[in-house]
């Protein structure tokens, strides 16, 4: 028994690649939000890229550690503090028995990842470890068998960082800018052009309502050339609904698996853990992409892990 | 274009590719999706993660780096994909057994206690709520689509005299197994969730069950068939418990 959940936060979860392979039945795949910081913090540590880890939002969870045991912070900056002295992102780092993790305010981001150098000792369920409903409580403990923590597994972890990956995994999430890439879906012919052009053109923001299931924009009001009376189809992560309200939501990793708004596209999978991590209320604009290029870049940036 | 009749095709003229998902339009026949999902699912072609059968569309969840080869253009991979698939299904459609359908007789209450909408379809379309239970024990459905909360069952289609629009405004809870109408589809809720559907009976039936060997009650291209029973056999037949 290794990890205890001291103060819980908003939104905190256990996480992995998630499940696939029940959504004919309506079984969602759920999933880290940011598969690609989560990914980094199992390369990081040389986990099994399935090992899961504690997905955290802000305010965080404060966490214990119960055995001494090597972790590994990726994705946002929430300005981590083992027992109130600061830690480094992206970089293996041991931790004592009875050793406090906090996150003291968010710097840069919106979701961290804390991977574990550990077993996970929980039964899965249909494969997997995430569970839509399951937020983390305050007094949880969470099985993480714990590898163990001396001196030389700690040398070859640190040897073996890809400093190159690590700064471009973090600088494709954090320092990029550019608009996020959508490939255009069913419903694109269904709204006028001044509305096409409006959703490339105008800035949007990510709303305060944002969640797991989906992240609602604020931004230019687009109207469907038809009445909104879609048979629902299957939906996924990524998939840019328009509502009645002429308002866009985009959904996230526990979305439900059909739905029955206009689909007016899909952002990009290596646009995904960037757009995840986008803070409330920051501007961004949207542009359109093509199926090839939008592979090829999948390639290469998963082709590490 | 899009309207909310239950086999409108012409919406999906052409198939939708993306990054992550391909969806295929069918034909005019509704156990198409059903029938080429069996045929792709006994492919077990590497990559493909999730085959989604709904309405109108199949939608195929692949992971790129098993299912498309890096050396040929995505475009032309996915199309050849696709039409070896319809030309396969066009050759086999003769000999796929389709008379395989499982046919449910599931029991519903339909008192006021459950029937939390029943008095609103009744005035809304000047029916009685008489004849609304006597036209959905009518007919046998054919669930179109499983989706949206595990389990949940989407039918089709009501007579139109009992068709009604969603409420403008989600309830907080629906109770599982609460069985309702939107538009000309008629469903049932798998747990307690927010809904919007008008609800006119539950059944005692659980009809999701997380144990691995269970799960969901019915599957895509199933007959369901309605029948009403009162509060006292709904409690005996209970398994929302």
């Amino acid at each position: 028994m290794s990890i205890k959940i001291l103060h819980k936060g908003l939104a905190d979860s256990i996480q992995d690649i998630g499940r696939y392979g029940f959504q004919h039945l309506g079984i969602q795949p759920n999933g880290c939000m940011d598969l690609l910081s989560a990914s980094l913090a199992n390369s990081i540590l040389q986990n099994d890229i399935h090992t899961p880890v504690i997905e955290l939002h802000f305010p965080s969870s404060q966490i214990q550690f119960l055995e001494d045991g090597i972790i590994c912070i990726t994705g946002a900056n929430f300005v981590p503090v083992l027992n109130e002295k600061s830690i480094a992102l992206y970089k293996p780092i041991l931790v004592k028995k009875n050793d406090v993790l906090s996150m003291l305010q968010p710097l840069e981001g919106s979701i961290a990842y804390v991977g574990i150098k550990a077993v996970y000792d929980s039964p899965k369920w249909l494969n997997s470890h995430s569970f839509n409903t399951a937020k983390l409580k305050t007094e949880d403990v969470l099985p993480f068998s714990m590898h163990p923590s001396n001196p030389i597994a700690m040398k070859t972890l640190n040897e073996n960082l890809n400093h190159a990956l690590i700064e471009q995994v973090h600088n494709n999430i954090f320092s990029n800018t550019n608009p996020i890439r959508i490939l255009p879906g069913p419903a694109w012919q269904d709204v006028n052009e001044n509305a096409l052009y409006e959703l490339i053109n105008t800035p949007f923001t990510i709303s305060a309502q944002r969640n797991r299931m989906g992240y609602p924009l604020t931004g230019p009001k687009l109207n469907l050339n038809i009445p909104n009376a879609y048979l629902s189809s299957a939906v996924t992560r990524g998939t840019l609904q328009l509502l009645p309200s002429g308002d866009l939501i985009v959904l996230m990793a526990d979305h439900q698996t059909i739905g029955g708004y206009a689909n007016l596209g899909q952002i990009i999978l290596v646009d995904l853990p960037r757009f995840a991590q986008m803070k409330t209320g920051i501007s961004f604009k949207f542009s359109v992409a093509n199926l090839e290029n939008a592979q090829t870049l999948f390639r290469t940036m998963y082709a590490t892990f | 274009m899009a309207s909310d009749a239950l086999t409108d095709y012409d919406f999906w003229k052409n198939y939708w590719l993306s990054k992550e998902g391909l969806i295929f339009p069918i034909p005019n026949q509704y156990t198409f999706t059903k029938e080429l999902a069996e045929l792709i699912e006994s492919k077990k072609i590497n990559g493909i993660l999730d085959v989604i059968p709904s309405y109108h569309t199949l939608t195929i969840i692949y992971d790129i780096t098993l299912f498309l080869s890096p050396t040929q253009n995505v475009n032309d991979q996915l199309q050849l994909f696709s039409t070896q698939l319809l030309s396969e299904y066009e050759n086999n459609a003769l000999t796929i057994n389709k008379n395989e359908e499982t046919i449910h007789q599931v029991p519903v209450c339909y008192e006021n206690i459950f029937a939390l909408d029943m008095e609103n379809i009744s005035k809304t379309n000047q029916i009685s709520c008489q004849a609304i239970i006597q036209l959905h024990t009518s007919k046998q459905y054919d669930v179109y689509s499983i989706g949206f909360l595990p389990g949940f069952t989407y039918m089709g289609s009501v007579d139109e005299k009992i068709k009604i629009a969603r409420h403008p405004k989600p309830r907080n809870e629906v109770a599982a197994g609460s069985v309702g109408i939107a538009g000309l589809q008629t469903g049932i809720y798998p747990t307690n969730s927010p809904g919007g559907w008008q609800i006119i009976g539950k059944t005692p039936w659980k009809i999701f069950d997380p144990d691995p060997n269970k799960l969901a009650k019915f599957k895509v291209g199933d007959q369901v068939q309605f029948y009403a029973i009162g509060k006292e056999e709904f409690d005996s037949l209970n398994e929302h418990i």
